[in-house]
């Protein structure tokens, strides 16, 4: 309860910090827009050849590119502003103060910062959604299931990198890196060459945050496959807290 | 003016050496053009295109090049230092700032080459056979587009960063400029694949010769008007080259060094 409190303060208070640039918000409104567009356009440039993707009809196809939205969207506004500054907090040695305080530091540098920058992608996620759901016959319940624990999954991942920051100090590009590959998971699994699916399902497992919620709501893999994909994400999860601890115990407080 | 160049040149390149770990990952964030690449050559092997399989690998792999040659951040500079005032120290050289920022890219190349050799070893291991010599002159014209075609990215983007001048962030007007390159370049398809309609009047534009042109050349495959390409793409070069003098000339006497 006094997280979730918590939460919704530092969530007011970002919000209040960036209303300021409100044509900067504008301007990403319509980036996001014309990418969407951009990507809808690639997507086309299959479907009107006759090529399904391995195996994927276009309302399908654009179930996966909803969920990569979604998680686009939610990398923007939260992940990367948060784990951005845990580096900037080891440069300066301002992570000593989240140490001092009585909270969970884990979830206080997970959610204290957040931009207004993701949201168009969720728009265009919940938009994309909206149509293709009902017209590829999907359980959007699944569906968003399937995405939050993606989420989860993506979040321990990226939280686990961000944490070496601890030792290599510098990491603005290490985070920008997950950012990249989820932006590329936007295509069915089944669209890329093996090399890269194997890359994708088990090195950096984009896979199951983008094509399994997909796949899940429509139906070609059992509700069980969620309860697969859960267990991924919690012990990511755990793994990510553990880890977190182990990487203080070297931290040495910078400066001070 | 060469020499203090030169002296600019191999400051900056020390100072970007101690980057490198930052560089690799940078390098690796603009991976998206092998993940086309995957894709394309998925589709060819299903039959899709009259293109073999490996002609799309060795497509993407030299787009992925020559956008390595033309990355740039100069807005994203642009607005840290004017919102932070630092801006005023670069103005107090007896030098216009813009050699500092070209001078940091052109030695960050020296850093971040070497490390694309390493992607073509990966590269090579993927898609055995992909690579071909295709001649000197054809290298040497795809070099040229990729050159000229920094340069103009290099000229927007620090166009661009100058109107952080007048609106203090001026980083996704650089983005927007980008969404544009990425969809109308070449560099999620092979330009030839998209609907005659909207390359005719893309060919207008200067996005094709960022990516397609040379990538294409590289790549051995036919490539008509060459020349009329290498014609709009200077022009739009020249264009950018007044829009940031212009902006230069006008933004300068608004700057008011906040902060310092």
């Amino acid at each position: 309860m006094r997280y979730l409190r918590l939460f919704f303060t530092f969530f007011q208070a970002a919000m209040a910090a960036r209303m300021e640039y409100r044509a900067n918000f504008l301007a990403a409104l319509a980036v996001v827009l014309l990418e969407s567009a951009g990507m809808l356009f690639g997507l086309f440039l299959f479907y009107r050849n006759g090529y399904d993707l391995g195996g994927w009809r276009w309302q399908e196809a654009l179930l996966v590119m909803a969920a990569a939205r979604f998680l686009d969207g939610f990398f923007t506004s939260w992940l990367s502003p948060n784990l951005q500054k845990i580096s900037e907090r080891v440069q300066q040695g301002t992570l000593d103060f989240v140490l001092l305080k009585p909270v969970d530091s884990q979830f206080w540098v997970s959610v204290e910062q957040f931009t207004v920058w993701g949201l168009p992608s969720l728009l265009v996620g919940g938009l994309l959604l909206a149509y293709a759901a009902p017209a590829a016959g999907a359980n959007p319940f699944y569906f968003l299931a399937g995405v939050v624990l993606g989420a989860v999954l993506f979040y321990a991942l990226a939280f686990l990198m961000a944490t070496t920051t601890i030792w290599f100090v510098k990491l603005y590009n290490v985070v920008n890196f997950l950012g990249a590959v989820l932006w590329n998971a936007q295509y069915p699994i089944s669209a890329f060459d093996r090399p890269f699916r194997l890359f994708m399902t088990y090195v950096l497992p984009v896979y199951f945050m983008t094509t399994v919620p997909a796949e899940v709501a429509l139906g070609r893999k059992g509700p069980g496959f969620l309860a697969l994909l859960a267990l991924l994400a919690g012990v990511f999860f755990l793994l990510s807290r553990a880890f977190w601890r182990f990487a203080l115990r070297s931290y040495g407080s910078a400066s001070s | 003016m060469l020499r203090k160049l030169l002296a600019f040149l191999s400051v900056y390149y020390a100072h970007m050496t101690v980057y490198r770990g930052e560089i690799l990952f940078w390098l690796l964030t603009g991976l998206a053009p092998f993940f086309f690449m995957a894709i394309w050559v998925e589709a060819a092997r299903q039959g899709l295109t009259d293109r073999d399989p490996l002609a799309f690998a060795r497509y993407f792999f030299f787009v992925f090049v020559t956008r390595q040659l033309q990355v740039v951040w100069v807005t994203w500079t642009l607005s840290e230092e004017i919102r932070s005032g630092a801006f005023a120290f670069k103005l107090l050289q007896p030098l216009d700032p813009f050699w500092h920022y070209l001078a940091q890219h052109v030695a960050e190349r020296g850093v971040r080459f070497p490390m694309i050799f390493l992607l073509l070893l990966v590269f090579l291991w993927l898609y055995p056979g992909a690579l071909f010599w295709v001649g000197g002159g054809r290298l040497f014209l795809g070099l040229a587009a990729s050159l000229l075609g920094f340069l103009l990215n290099f000229l927007v983007a620090y166009a661009l960063g100058l109107l952080a001048l007048w609106l203090e962030e001026a980083t996704d007007l650089y983005n927007a400029w980008y969404v544009f390159f990425m969809l109308f370049s070449g560099y999620l398809a092979p330009l030839d694949l998209y609907p005659q309609a909207v390359r005719g009047v893309l060919d207008l534009t200067p996005f094709p010769y960022l990516a397609y042109l040379p990538a294409a050349l590289w790549s051995g495959e036919p490539v008509p008007g060459v020349g009329r390409g290498f014609l709009v793409l200077l022009g739009w070069t020249l264009l950018a080259f007044l829009l940031a003098r212009g902006l230069w000339r006008a933004g300068l006497r608004r700057f008011s060094a906040m902060g310092a």
